[in-house]
């Protein structure tokens, strides 16, 4: 899913570069004008079984410590505690000596490098080898990403985000070009030899194919939900109300929760759920079902959607919206949360913790929790994916010993919690980068925030599993609690182990469709104009990724 | 009768009042950013979260959040690398673009027409990302200070500018020099740039914030962070603790990103690092500024 600023920021680099004029252009404008991006080409899918086949043979790992509230399938398991012992679990230093240079995303302060960072080196003294990690700025990552690429200049191991991938052109090609085939030393038992990285579950391996080659390590995703609906529990308990239960129940809380004479609304952005509410499909996040009669029909094209865009637009209609969502795309919307100006809005999982503490210390009784769902005339459903979070790749020509190398470089990055691996990776060392509360949780000192970073952390992600910390109380039994009873509820991927290249005209069309749709919502075209919209997707591209996607089905027997 | 024409009367109190009021809610509408940004970079976490963000009214002075930046060495190095940029960077664009621009100045210059639609085509055509990256690694200059300064030394827009200046410099002037023996560089460095101080000073200050404020290339082209200018430096503190499921609603979790956010007075002392140099410079080049823009205005 494409950010939705990164076409913005594209169109300004564009309008930089055409102006040639001003501080910006004058140093940044040429560099900046070549960043507008075109995926390339008419798509390619590499199949189902010409992946299964290079797949390492999964060992699932016993915990080293029992959780507390097990996920049910891919969510991760919940810890109540830090784990009172830890184990020593690579006892062989896992380098030979080595010296790697590494690249991998990072959004925050830097920290130190290599010579000045204690972290850093106690981790490679750990780890028999020099690994370099350059942690570049993630909001610019795809640029980079894009010269290194480009310049065929890649380093030793380099970490791509998922979202990234797909702002690169020819990315597939890039991979077969630039980075190591991984397939002999990962392939069925081969992977024993790395048995963290054989603990990994098989989706987040499949989604690590490009033409039929195991090309990169991943990093298993840590929550399978694209969105939740956040609400603020707090103030709803205050107002005397319950979370609704059924659509008109939602309906009538907006209204109830809306006093637009105090700056408060009912709601933010919450049309991606009410898609899930009235059921539209979804197929993870390409929005694509099977027809009955054969053949595959795209959301926009089912009542459901169309039922769904008419609810949201009477929300908008019945000023039950923020005016600044209704006004701007680009409104802080988690800022407007915060301050209890909208009760409710959707956003990924990610921003649940670090709001949840951070206003915490600002307002003791602040309480946000996802809203459980409920779908109409059935079930909700739920959009998701387990596509990792990043790959890591090995550059091209490196000698066999030293791939071997970094593989065991990369075991030991996956050690799960519970190990002195996942500590010293996480934490740094005890005294230094943290000190040890009562309960025996780390908690990390000046030093350790301002020197760990991305260096070894995104290299390859461990086993998720989520621990309690006392800033939060409660947020492993609330996210656990929410996941599990609504992972049921997650739409089966009908492209679930293809790796599909999307045709160029259809994978640029979504984001100007979906502008046109918002216009449709704030009503500023009638509900009619969803028709025309759809003749355009259709015309601009829809109908060609559907000819792609119903052939990639069908080649795999589906 | 009054002996004062009626644009010289003394205007009305209510005039006055409302231009005054004007102008204080102008300076204040600049100021009042300012102010709270310096505030909160002095406030203690206790403060700014009974503010619920930026503070306005200073309550203590607090300079852990200074004292926090400039002990971790990385902020002191990156400022060391942006002034070594911008000094040396400002040094090499001027001398560049001054040569060039005399040299296409003066009427019958070897294939200066030529030449000058190649400096003026840059305006219209930018090398892509991959080309230029190419270009840059291919002269040696990844991971080197040069990478910062090189790609970006000549401005086609400055040259124009002083260009133009240039050749506003009254003819008789440099034939009374040539009479007098002096050759091309004498009269570069002798009559024509004692004459363009105003705009070597507008030139210079174009370049010089250019270069401090510089960013992207240093994503490109510098890999080792003890490298980094202070703008790169800057953006890690402002996204810090934004992962991208904050910046772009890229529905992910991401482990470790969110856990410590720097506080917003750490924020904000970087603001402040990052933006005082270049007020302290400006009033010095300001009255060049000023003159640059008004040189010839009364002339006649």
């Amino acid at each position: 899913m494409e950010p939705p600023l990164a076409e913005a920021s594209a169109d300004r680099r564009r309008f930089l570069g055409m102006l040639g004029l001003g501080a910006a252009a004058v140093l940044g404008g040429p560099a900046l004008a070549a960043c507008s991006r075109r995926p390339g080409g008419t798509g390619s899918a590499t199949g189902a079984d010409a992946i299964k086949a290079v797949l390492p043979a999964q060992k699932p790992m016993n915990p080293l410590a029992k959780p507390d509230i097990d996920g049910v399938g891919i969510i991760p398991d919940g810890y109540l505690r830090y784990p009172s012992t830890l184990v020593d679990q690579i006892t062989e230093k896992p380098g030979r000596g080595g010296t790697y240079k590494a690249i991998a995303p990072w959004w925050g302060p830097t920290p130190p490098a290599l010579g000045d960072n204690e972290y850093v080196k106690a981790v490679n003294a750990d780890l028999g080898a020099t690994v370099d990690t350059s942690q570049q700025d993630g909001s610019t990552y795809s640029d980079k990403l894009s010269a290194l690429m480009g310049g065929r200049d890649v380093p030793d191991i380099l970490v791509a985000p998922n979202w990234e991938v797909g702002k690169i052109s020819r990315f597939a090609d890039g991979v077969k070009a630039l980075f190591e085939d991984l397939t002999d030393h990962l392939k069925g038992d081969a992977a024993a030899r790395y048995p963290n990285l054989a603990s990994f579950p098989t989706s987040a391996w499949e989604y690590s194919v490009w033409g039929g080659r195991l090309a990169a390590v991943p990093f298993p995703v840590d929550g399978p939900f694209a969105w939740l609906l956040y609400y603020r529990k707090d103030l709803v308990d205050a107002a005397g109300r319950k979370a609704p239960t059924n659509i008109d129940e939602f309906y009538r809380f907006g209204k109830e929760m809306t006093n637009a004479s105090a700056g408060v609304w009912a709601f933010g952005s919450v049309f991606s759920i009410v898609q899930s509410m009235y059921r539209c499909a979804g197929s993870s996040e390409s929005g694509w079902r099977k027809k009955s009669g054969g053949g595959l029909e795209f959301k926009y094209e089912t009542p459901e959607y169309r039922a769904a865009v008419e609810f949201t637009a009477k929300l908008f209609k019945d000023g039950l919206v923020h005016p600044d969502v209704v006004a701007s795309k680009g409104a802080d919307e988690k800022q407007l949360f915060k301050g209890g100006k909208i009760i409710v809005y959707q956003d990924g999982g990610g921003a649940w913790r670090g709001m949840q503490s951070e206003q915490l210390k600002v307002l003791p009784t602040f309480n946000m929790q996802p809203m459980p769902l409920f779908g109409v005339g059935g079930d909700p459903v739920l959009h998701g994916t387990e596509r990792p979070i990043f790959w890591t790749f090995i550059k091209k020509g490196t000698p066999k010993d030293k791939v071997e190398e970094i593989l065991r470089i990369l075991n030991w990055c996956a050690a799960p919690l519970g190990t002195k691996e996942w500590e010293l990776r996480e934490y740094g060392v005890e005294g230094k980068h943290f000190t040890r509360g009562p309960d025996g949780s780390p908690a990390p000192t000046e030093l350790g925030r301002k020197e760990i970073g991305s260096q070894f952390r995104f290299l390859t992600g461990p086993i998720p599993s989520v621990v309690q910390t006392a800033d939060v109380p409660n947020y492993v039994q609330d996210l656990l609690g929410y996941s599990n009873s609504h992972i049921k509820f997650l739409e089966k991927d009908i492209f679930a182990g293809l790796k599909l290249e999307l045709p160029a005209n259809y994978a640029k069309l979504n984001t100007p469709t979906e502008d046109k749709i918002l216009d449709i919502l704030r009503g500023r075209r009638p509900i009619s104009d969803l028709d025309v919209v759809v003749k355009e997707w259709r015309a601009g591209g829809g109908d060609e990724g559907r000819a792609f996607l119903e052939k990639a089905l069908s080649d795999n027997g589906r | 009768m009054s002996t004062h024409n009626a644009w010289e009367e003394r205007p009305t109190l209510v005039g006055r009042l409302g231009k005054g009021g004007t102008l204080v809610l102008l300076v204040l509408v600049v100021l009042f950013p300012m102010w709270s940004v310096v505030v909160t970079s002095l406030a203690s976490r206790k403060t700014i979260d009974a503010a619920g963000g930026m503070v306005v009214i200073p309550r203590e002075f607090d300079p852990s959040a200074y004292l926090s930046i400039f002990s971790g060495g990385t902020v002191t190095q990156a400022l060391w690398v942006s002034t070594v940029v911008t000094i040396g960077g400002t040094a090499v664009s001027l001398v560049l673009t001054t040569f060039a621009a005399y040299g296409l100045s003066r009427p019958g210059t070897l294939w200066h027409r030529p030449l000058l639609f190649v400096f003026l085509l840059t305006f219209l055509i930018a090398p892509g990302l991959v080309p230029t990256y190419l270009v840059v690694t291919g002269l040696g200059l990844k991971d080197s200070l040069w990478s910062l300064i090189l790609p970006s030394a000549v401005s086609a827009f400055n040259l124009v500018v002083m260009r133009a200046f240039f050749m506003g410099v009254p003819t008789e002037l440099v034939d009374a020099a040539r009479i007098d023996g002096a050759s091309e560089w004498g009269i570069l460095f002798r009559i024509v740039l004692p004459l363009s101080k105003a705009v070597v000073a507008v030139v210079g200050l174009f370049y010089a914030v250019g270069y401090w404020n510089a960013y992207f290339n240093s994503v490109l082209y510098l890999d080792s962070s003890d490298k980094w200018p202070i703008q790169r430096i800057l953006q890690g503190y402002i996204l810090g603790g934004q992962s991208p499921a904050v910046t772009g609603n890229v529905p992910i979790n991401l482990p470790g990103v969110t856990a410590y956010p720097p506080s917003l007075a750490v924020k904000m002392a970087v603001v402040v690092v990052t933006v005082v140099p270049a007020l302290v410079i400006y009033p010095f080049v300001q009255r060049h500024f000023t003159k640059g823009v008004m040189l010839g205005a009364v002339k006649g």
